[in-house]
């Protein structure tokens, strides 16, 4: 085997070890601010990985008319996920798969985990299946436009949409980077990783009240390995939208060289980073209330407009 | 080659003619579908680098004109996807009895002027086997004896496609003026770049409506979500899998190639009404709950999304980016094949639902995906595609549109203002494409998981084999042309590298490869690797999640203690409510809710609910056209009372005009 191929197949089990064994407590620590907010004691920072363990012995119940799609779901969900998280850089400024794909696969593997979930919570005929599905679905709607613009604000400048280019040209330019484009575009994408992760104002991930359900609509009707496979989903899913926040815009410490140190300080800085993202989201958790589904637009139309506004700024201050 | 093309006419003049002699009728399908494969691999052979194949007619037709034929790269793109669709389409009839010999005639026949149409050399040949088309589809739409509102959809269709034909007349007898006389599209070619600008604007507005009618752009799209419903599924499903882009077809032959390419505001201008097209359609389809309206409106977003490609590659030709130009227009092409395919299948998918339960409508559908698993599986596989979701092939060509885009905004050549309309329309493809997610979840979810909304939902059973052959053979199309984008990519480039003019042509040797001009590698996108990865991963996880150690129990859905019934589910309409309300400023939804009570009591007997969106562009724009329109054709009818006599009076003056003034 060539070294470059023994240079992947390392870099490739790393992130996938470490974002695996990390989702779960990643969640955990938000978790667990977010009792402490509430002047709560909270779980230990092992109980998602309890509750994961919990519900892979346990026997699935299969809901009235759910069938094959319910059934296979879930691995499609976590597949795509898996795969979106192969190509995004963490450690080091290239993603383990360098070349196979670019942020706009990046999204696509999002949208794809998406349309599995949004199936598999119409198949067992429940109306909080459709409901969640139908929430999702106009969410994820609106968040699409302001994650690519932004995204694509990031590709303009560093002249690539390979998200090895932007992590690199990011981490080169240093602070010079944080100029006006950067930061409308960062705010936006800040906006779209509150929404995509059913955060607070825009859902309520610890609900279980019927009408105000957004993602635990659709994982109702799951249970048994499917259910803990949808749950680690959402987890892994939170763990690969904020590396991609890292990757694109606050690209610092990352490994510029394939070298056992530069890995590992890449890797204690790019969690550092994760739990910075996830305590964010845990204080707007406490302190922000959910915000009418109607409303939602104004929110997130906002992202696209400040990540549109950052494109312009771009183009305006490109030579 | 030739054999190929002789193959393909041979086959479906043969169709055509069988199903008019009753004992060999049922012959007819199977006919079509060879001459389906044939187009197919005429196509494949112009794209292999076949060169391209000519024939000369050396006598006159009408006295008039040679039919000259020469079929390029370009033609091959399109004969691909015209093979494709018409051999699925062909196959998924083989067997049934059609509605009159006449039509069953004229199928193949209208499938033959396609092929015409992308061989024509020049205008005259071209304008006939358009209007052949234009008048067959109008004939299958309607059928031969249609019900009033099958009678008003055909109107319109006719109407507006001949709105089309009209359009690029004038714009070909600006050719030939400006050409002297010349009639052959090589002649053009030559002339076009010494012609005036603004003939050559005149000449691109006309393209730009004439084709953009007939491929359903907006605004000029009234009259396909009304004929696709009424249409028989097979012709629905290649009208709007390949006649649409037919449409395309001669914009860009006409714009890119003839013209070749002009300023970078005709880009603009296409790059506008493709984002439109694209958001409004796919808008307007999450509206539908008519399955097959729901579809049409769908040709409309990805006819949005090919001009988008175009666009761009205008823009970036007019700047001397030609390298990227080609690439967008690949883009184009890439998605127009695509189109054809899985538009093909889903409306072929669409056919065997109102087969199987006589009902389009979304919302007295549901749990079919247990009776015809074949069909589901088919539908859901399109579905994906057309979502733009990797591994399949609607992702790849999406996501070399997106590179286009971001080429176009990231080249310095490009003045700013447009490189920012480009930055802007990769936010409305993303929007696009995320609806059209939403879309397909409903479309595919609503109608074949969850418990039946109906009896004859119920009581439905898988169509016919043949049927279901079709559908698995388009289904196994989506995934060979997504893994094999590389391949396909590096075909199309070639074409589009002749059709925009890099000189020296390019060869590609990487699958799909990128690089904006500014600056880094290239970026990629490894389908065939990534896809690969993304099936395996897939196969993995379901191994290892569905093989649980404890036995499954089937238990009820949870539905808050009640027993579970089918009209607890969301429906279609509930499915697209939070989006009509997100977009409810550009959609202006309506509803009515009527509720009749037990007398003396606040309880309901009964609660009817009725909502519907306003059309702007049908209902404020077509409106008034249409009230103009009639008060012409008042005006008109005075020259026309019906007497021969003084009809033939207007030829006698109309030929001493010509000797007065064109002699």
């Amino acid at each position: 085997m060539s070294t470059t191929v023994v240079t992947t197949l390392v870099l490739v089990v790393l992130q996938l070890a470490t974002f695996l064994l990390f989702a779960p407590l990643l969640a955990a620590t938000i978790r667990r601010t977010k009792a402490r907010l509430q002047s709560r004691r909270g779980a230990a920072l092992v109980q998602p990985y309890r509750d994961l363990a919990k519900w892979w012995g346990k026997a699935p119940l299969v809901g009235g008319p759910a069938g094959r799609v319910a059934r296979l779901a879930p691995a499609v969900v976590l597949a795509a996920l898996v795969t979106a998280s192969l190509l995004i850089p963490f450690a080091a400024v290239r993603p383990p798969l360098n070349g196979w794909g670019d942020l706009f696969v990046v999204v696509g593997l999002l949208a794809l985990a998406r349309f599995a979930l949004a199936l598999a919570a119409l198949d067992a005929g429940s109306a909080f299946g459709g409901m969640g599905a139908s929430r999702d679905m106009a969410i994820s709607s609106l968040a699409e436009p302001g994650l690519v613009l932004a995204l694509a604000g990031a590709a303009l400048a560093a002249g690539s949409s390979n998200l090895a280019t932007i992590s690199a040209f990011g981490s080169q330019q240093g602070l010079g980077l944080l100029g006006p484009a950067h930061l409308l575009a960062a705010a936006a994408f800040g906006i779209i990783l509150v929404a995509e992760t059913g955060h607070q104002p825009v859902d309520n991930p610890d609900t279980h009240l019927e009408l105000t359900m957004v993602h635990e609509g659709m994982l109702l009707e799951a249970s048994g390995r499917s259910l803990a496979t949808l749950v680690f989903g959402s987890e892994l899913k939170l763990v690969l939208l904020a590396a991609l926040f890292a990757a694109a815009f606050l690209p610092f410490g990352a490994a510029t060289e394939i070298a056992p140190g530069p890995l590992l300080v890449g890797t204690i800085v790019g969690l550092g980073k994760l739990l910075l993202v996830g305590q964010i989201l845990a204080l707007l958790d406490a302190s922000v209330a959910k915000m009418r589904i109607l409303a939602l637009p104004d929110l997130i139309g906002a992202a696209s407009l400040l990540a549109l506004a950052g494109l312009g700024m771009q183009l305006l201050l490109t030579p | 080659m030739a054999w190929l093309l002789g193959a393909t006419a041979g086959a479906f003049t043969l169709a055509s003619g069988a199903a008019l002699v009753r004992p060999i009728a049922r012959l007819s399908p199977a006919l079509s579908t060879a001459g389906g494969i044939a187009a197919a691999l005429f196509g494949v052979a112009l794209l292999a680098g076949g060169g391209p194949l000519d024939a000369r007619a050396d006598a006159l037709f009408l006295g008039f004109s040679a039919l000259d034929v020469h079929f390029d790269g370009l033609s091959g793109v399109f004969l691909l996807a015209l093979g494709i669709s018409a051999t699925a389409a062909s196959l998924s009839i083989a067997g049934t009895r059609a509605r009159s010999s006449l039509e069953a005639a004229a199928f193949p026949a209208f499938l033959l002027s396609m092929v015409l149409v992308l061989g024509a050399a020049n205008g005259f040949a071209f304008l006939f086997a358009w209007e052949l088309m234009a008048l067959l589809s109008a004939l299958l739409v309607t059928g031969l004896r249609p019900s009033r509102a099958v009678v008003s959809a055909g109107y319109l269709y006719v109407a507006m496609t001949h709105v089309a034909t009209a359009a690029i007349l004038v714009a070909f007898a600006v050719l030939i003026a400006a050409t002297g006389g010349q009639l052959d599209f090589a002649a053009w070619q030559a002339a076009a770049p010494s012609m005036p600008a603004a003939t050559r604007d005149v000449v691109f507005l006309l393209a730009l409506v004439g084709f953009g009618t007939k491929a359903g752009a907006l605004p000029l799209h009234a009259w396909l979500p009304r004929a696709h419903p009424v249409a028989p599924s097979h012709v629905s499903a290649v009208m709007s899998g390949v006649m649409i882009k037919i449409g395309i077809y001669g914009l860009i032959r006409i714009v890119i190639d003839v013209m070749g390419g002009g300023p970078d505001w005709w880009g603009l201008t296409i790059l506008v009404v493709g984002a439109l097209s694209a958001v409004l359609g796919v808008l307007y389809a999450l509206m539908q709950h008519d399955l097959k309206r729901l579809l049409a409106f769908h040709s409309i977003e990805n006819i949005g999304i090919i001009l988008l490609g175009i666009g761009s590659a205008l823009i970036l030709a007019a700047h001397g980016a030609t390298a990227l130009a080609a690439l967008a227009l690949t883009a184009a092409l890439f998605h127009s094949v695509n189109h054809a395919v899985f538009k093909t299948l889903l409306f072929l998918g669409a056919g065997a639902v109102l087969h199987a339960t006589r009902l389009r409508d979304l919302n007295r559908l549901g749990g079919l995906g247990r009776a015809m698993p074949v069909t589901a599986l088919s539908f859901g596989i399109g579905a994906a595609a057309i979502s733009g979701l990797p591994p399949l092939n609607g992702f790849a060509s999406e996501w070399l549109t997106f590179q286009g885009l971001l080429g176009t905004a990231g080249t310095g050549a490009v003045p700013p203002l447009f490189q920012f309309a480009a930055a802007a329309t990769i936010g409305a493809l993303a929007l696009t494409a995320a609806l059209a997610v939403a879309c397909f979840v409903k479309a595919t979810g609503i109608t074949f998981l969850g418990l039946p909304r109906s009896t004859e939902a119920a009581a439905a059973g898988e169509t016919r084999r043949p049927a279901q052959a079709a559908m698995a053979l388009l289904a196994a199309a989506c995934v060979v042309l997504g893994l094999g984008a590389g391949v396909v990519t590096d075909a199309l480039m070639t074409v589009s590298q002749v059709v925009i003019g890099v000189v020296p042509a390019q060869p590609v040797d990487l699958a799909a490869v990128v690089s904006l001009p500014r600056s880094g590698p290239a970026a990629t996108y490894a389908a065939l690797a990534g896809g690969s990865l993304l099936l395996v991963a897939v196969a993995g996880l379901v191994l290892l999640v569905g093989r649980a150690r404890l036995r499954t129990r089937r238990v009820d859905t949870w539905t808050c203690g009640i027993a579970p019934q089918p009209a607890f589910q969301y429906t279609a309409t509930s499915f697209a409510k939070p989006i009509r309300l997100f977009f409810r400023r550009v959609l202006l939804p309506e509803r009515q809710v009527d509720v009749e009570y037990h007398p003396g009591t606040r309880f309901p007997v009964s609660i009817r609910y009725r909502s519907e969106i306003t059309l702007v562009l049908e209902d404020r724009l077509f409106r008034r056209g249409h009230e103009l329109s009639i008060r012409l054709a008042q005006v008109a009818r005075r020259l026309q009372n019906g007497a021969i006599q003084l009809y033939l009076a207007y030829t006698v003056v109309a030929v001493l005009i010509l000797l007065l003034f064109a002699r």
